[in-house]
């Protein structure tokens, strides 16, 4: 072998942020190398996904909604993975924090007052949280993986929605389609800047992110979360307790979760329907890696997927790519961001001369 | 309870257990190994959409089979190159394969849309398979059989075989199976391609036996209910077969609710289809109280391979 492998003695700080923009290149030419072996014009279709969003200035208010919820979401996420608290039901803590911000919306229907809103934000943050409470207490109580509790109930979630759109939410007026009505004015969120769609919660989308970069790297909470998820044993004898950090990761990703669902159901949805659960969740797992579980990586990150998202529609309409494309972008992302972290731990090195072989085989050969 | 509907309960219930249970002996087999492999569900995905292709172009079921079972092993190769040669991080690695079966699949599927195929039926003699007692026992798909035969093999496999006790070692301590002179790493890249040919079989059981067609997304969380049953079953085959039993039973009350069945349907028909998620964490949550469930738990469950050299 040519090369191998050696261990650096730290983690290469460069290679870690370095990695995320690598993945992104390798990600562009295997997608048109891979697309255009199946038939389709696979530059055009790379072009469309990851340029085009970015270089047309009237998809950038696409490209703030969609990027927003998962800013919300990725840097609750971020922050869980860094307490190593496999948080992976993002999707149904974000369902759980729509529905409960629905029922404020309901059950304020028709009245006026600037409360209302904040009140559907508090509730929408709470179910998010109490949602996430789940597997934080049968993890912390009775040591249940909190990756098939989250998960489990991501799918319940789902099936939640269903239900009360269905039965005790549906639209009276609503003809037999099953939604809730639309919410009243005070219940909306409303547009930032007229005649356009960007609303509110992009720039409470920004104003998480730095809150939370400021928290994690200025303040005690911050330096436990990265205690207990580097070094478990470590926390323990500084007499950080395990479950306490599993309980804020849980929450405090949850009440994300639910804030992006709340904000979501009452800026563009406006009412609760069968198809709110838009896999926001999942993907902002993939935003939390790509930053590099940092805060404010996590507002480029989410840019980055918003653009997959964005580009994915506009090369269903241009190229003719199918919309699933872009999960397959996502999923190539994210496997070459993992492949890539072996060179931050590692460094390639070229074995060049014979002696240097020989003498590790020698030191191999002893017992 | 009539005999005829004991009959028909038992043969519902064995028929939707099946891939689950094929799923789950896969990853019982991974994580023995050392390996935990969360991207069951990806690669169900890709054999079921696979299976389906193939079931769909060439009508034959078998190859169908052999076609899920090649796709879900080679998928599963990229999540041991990644894990095994390159030391990934196997939660965020499996949870990558699992998008990437999501997508994949929705995209070799879309234009198959609804189009119906024939199911994989019993191959017993008519008499047998319509015989209104004995059909319980010869009624069914060659993949039921299979999967009844795959919990004997791997119990067997595992504790009976040389070859199941060093892949058991490798799960404990890696290193030390090391130093003995095992390769851990081809061990365990077995144990992952055995896993994704079981997955692909498993997903390939959706459009065989279930439901005859293609639909995007169609194993609906089943791979991660396979992965929560190896914990159920503290990683023994005979008891993945029970844990795949009870909830085959949960999935056949949901049926049978959603066809009219009496008393059942006084339940909403969401909180059935919720009821396979919920059970699988009432049923994790018990098992960890009845006893510390981790101490069954291969000690090198999920950990890189580190060795020194």
């Amino acid at each position: 072998m040519p090369f191998r492998l050696e261990k650096r003695p730290a983690p290469s700080r460069l290679m870690l942020y370095a990695t995320p923009f690598g993945a992104l290149a390798l990600t562009m030419i295997a997608g048109a190398l891979v697309f255009s072996l199946i038939g389709y014009d696979g530059l055009a279709a790379v072009q469309q996904i990851f340029i085009t969003p970015l270089t047309s200035t009237f998809r950038w208010q696409d490209l703030a909604v969609k990027a927003s919820p998962l800013i919300i979401i990725g840097v609750g996420l971020a922050v869980a993975y860094r307490a190593n608290v496999w948080n992976i039901g993002a999707e149904g803590q974000y369902i759980v924090g729509g529905l409960t911000g629905t029922w404020v919306a309901l059950a304020t229907h028709g009245m006026t007052g600037i409360w209302i809103l904040p009140a559907m934000v508090l509730a929408g943050m709470a179910g998010g949280m109490a949602y996430a409470a789940i597997p934080a207490f049968f993890k912390t109580r009775f040591n249940v993986n909190e990756i098939l509790t989250s998960l489990m109930l991501t799918y319940a979630s789902v099936q939640l929605v269903y239900y009360v759109v269905r039965g005790p939410w549906k639209d009276p007026m609503g003809m037999g389609f099953p939604q809730t009505r639309v919410f009243s004015e005070a219940a909306r969120l409303p547009n930032m800047i007229p005649g356009t769609i960007v609303h509110w919660g992009v720039p409470v989308a920004l104003l998480v992110a730095l809150v939370v970069w400021f928290v994690m790297s200025r303040s005690v909470f911050g330096y436990r979360i990265k205690v207990v998820g580097a070094a478990p044993k470590a926390a323990r004898y500084a007499g950080f307790s395990t479950n306490a950090t599993i309980w804020l990761a849980l929450l405090v990703s949850g009440g994300l979760a639910g804030l992006a669902g709340v904000l979501e159901v009452a800026g563009p949805f406006q009412r609760m329907v069968p198809g709110f659960p838009t896999n926001y969740g999942f993907t902002a797992i993939i935003v939390a890696f790509l930053a590099r579980l940092h805060p404010i990586g996590v507002i480029f990150a989410a840019i980055v997927l918003a653009v997959t998202f964005v580009g994915g529609d506009l090369a269903q309409t241009t190229t003719g790519l199918p919309s699933a494309a872009s999960g397959i972008f996502q999923a190539m992302l994210l496997f070459f961001l993992l492949a890539g972290d072996i060179l931050v731990r590692y460094r390639v090195r070229r074995v060049s001369s014979q002696p240097a072989a020989g003498v590790r085989a020698a030191a191999e050969a002893q017992p | 309870m009539t005999i005829g509907l004991l009959i028909a309960v038992t043969m519902t219930l064995i028929v939707a257990s099946t891939p689950i249970l094929i799923a789950a002996l896969g990853e019982l087999v991974v994580e023995r190994a050392g390996v935990l492999n969360l991207g069951v569900e990806g690669m169900m995905l890709i054999g079921a959409v696979t299976g389906f292709i193939t079931m769909f172009t060439t009508g034959n079921p078998w190859l169908a089979v052999l076609v899920a079972a090649i796709a879900g092993l080679l998928s599963s190769l990229i999540f041991g190159f990644l894990t095994l040669s390159l030391s990934a991080n196997q939660t965020a690695t499996g949870l990558a394969l699992t998008i990437f079966g999501t997508g994949f699949s929705a995209l070799a599927g879309q234009s198959y849309s609804a189009m119906p195929v024939s199911l994989f039926r019993s191959v017993f003699p008519a008499e047998l398979t319509t015989h209104p007692y004995l059909r319980v026992l010869f009624g069914y798909s060659p993949l039921v059989y299979f999967s009844l035969i795959m919990v004997v093999v791997v119990w067997w496999f595992l504790k009976r075989t040389r070859g199941g006790l060093i892949l058991r070692a490798v799960g404990e301590n890696d290193l030390s199976a090391h130093s003995i002179g095992y390769p851990v790493r081809a061990i365990r890249y077995g144990a992952i391609a055995f896993g994704g040919a079981m997955a692909g079989i498993a997903g390939a059981c959706f459009p065989l036996l279930l439901t005859p067609q293609w639909a995007e997304g169609m194993t609906a969380g089943r791979g991660w209910i396979a992965v929560a049953l190896v914990v159920f079953a503290s990683w023994r085959p005979f008891r993945l077969l029970a844990g795949a039993y009870l909830f085959g039973l949960v999935m056949t009350m949901e049926l049978y609710a959603k066809a009219g069945g009496g008393p059942l349907t006084a339940i909403p028909s969401e909180l059935w289809a919720a009821m396979p998620y919920l059970a699988t964490i009432a049923v994790l949550v018990l098992i960890s109280i009845r006893r510390d469930a981790s101490t069954n738990a291969p000690a090198c469950l999920g950990k890189p391979f580190l060795p020194s050299n």
